[in-house]
């Protein structure tokens, strides 16, 4: 049990650099948002979600729409109920008391790490915890070296660091792809979104594109089935 | 420094709530609630729909350079699969062009 948790918290820091990475441009973009330091170490170990704290802090203003906010962020996150679904063989034997202890601390990237590691050979789920506080660990370090450099530029927008937004989720989205059964859903997602951006003020456009596109993949994957 | 109001704290307990009921109740109905087939393709695909509708009217406005920017992180997902690098292509694409062009 002892040797599970060190060997997930090793297995888990070479994808952590690549955690640092995103953390630090993260925690960049909060100086930019003005987000203090203490509302960033609480989103860190309390929602210990990185898409979804880059969803967060890119719909931060001095007015938070709240009901938005946790709406996206939420459907963002709605993928940890896969996951969740997905770890059932690692918690076979566990009590329930050890369910609610260790699925706070999964992350996509700590998830992956075990369930390669899961193929091969039978671990507990302390592997999994490990690799969890590994990578927050990592996600702390560096979003709060972003947070202290970030004061230091001036005009992020110069170094387009207001881009790796976008990079990162158009990227993340393309990591997602399947094959060709999601062009038509993509497609539609990006014009409703489109759409609805230039017609209602707000950010209502995100939640609406989304649906309209997975509707899409829902009726799509339905006519194949029955054709 | 570490100032904190009522409203981020309550949007940030209730994100952290919520995320974590997900976490959770994924495991403990794990086997029963993905049994019907419309449920699993609609969790399957919002994650990456949501991804492209949250971004796809920023690279837009970004115009041209928008454009060629997720072009080359497209090249670059096929190839590499690294979203630290598409990042670090995205990031560099949309800074040349403020500075130089």
């Amino acid at each position: 049990m002892k040797n599970d948790f060190r060997n997930g918290f090793i297995s888990n820091i070479p994808i952590g650099i690549s955690v640092f990475a995103y953390g630090s441009v993260l925690g960049m973009l909060c100086i930019q948002k003005d987000v203090s330091l203490l509302e960033l170490i609480l989103m860190n170990t309390l929602i210990f979600a990185g898409s979804a704290q880059f969803v967060i802090v890119e719909m931060w203003s001095s007015s938070l729409d709240i009901l938005s906010i946790t709406i996206t962020a939420l459907m963002v996150n709605l993928r940890y109920f896969l996951i969740g679904a997905s770890l059932n063989p690692l918690f076979v034997g566990s009590t329930r008391l050890e369910k609610f202890k260790f699925m706070h601390l999964v992350a996509d990237e700590n998830w992956a790490v075990t369930i390669n590691k899961m193929k091969n050979e039978p671990i507990s789920p302390s592997f999994l915890f490990g690799g969890g506080v590994s990578i927050l660990f990592t996600w702390s370090l560096g979003t709060i070296s972003g947070y202290s450099l970030g004061g230091f530029i001036s005009d992020p927008a110069k170094f387009g660091l207001d881009f790796a937004f976008v990079s990162i989720f158009f990227a993340l989205a393309l990591s997602m792809y399947k094959g060709k059964q999601n062009i038509l859903p993509w497609i539609v997602t990006a014009l409703v979104a489109v759409i609805v951006e230039s017609l209602i003020e707000g950010k209502s456009y995100i939640v609406i594109g989304a649906i309209a596109g997975t509707l899409v993949a829902v009726f799509q994957e339905k006519k194949e089935s029955n054709g | 420094m570490d100032n904190i109001t009522l409203t981020s704290l309550l949007l940030i307990l209730g994100i952290s709530l919520g995320t974590y009921s997900l976490r959770v109740s994924g495991l403990l109905l794990s086997n029963k609630f993905i049994e019907n087939e419309n449920v699993k393709v609609f969790l399957e695909y919002l994650p990456s729909t949501l991804l492209l509708a949250l971004v796809v009217p920023s690279i837009l406005k970004e115009g041209l350079t928008g454009l060629v920017a997720i072009l080359l992180i497209v090249v670059c997902m096929y190839k590499t699969k690294s979203i630290l690098l598409s990042m670090i292509i995205g990031v560099g694409v949309v800074a040349l062009s403020r500075n130089f062009i």
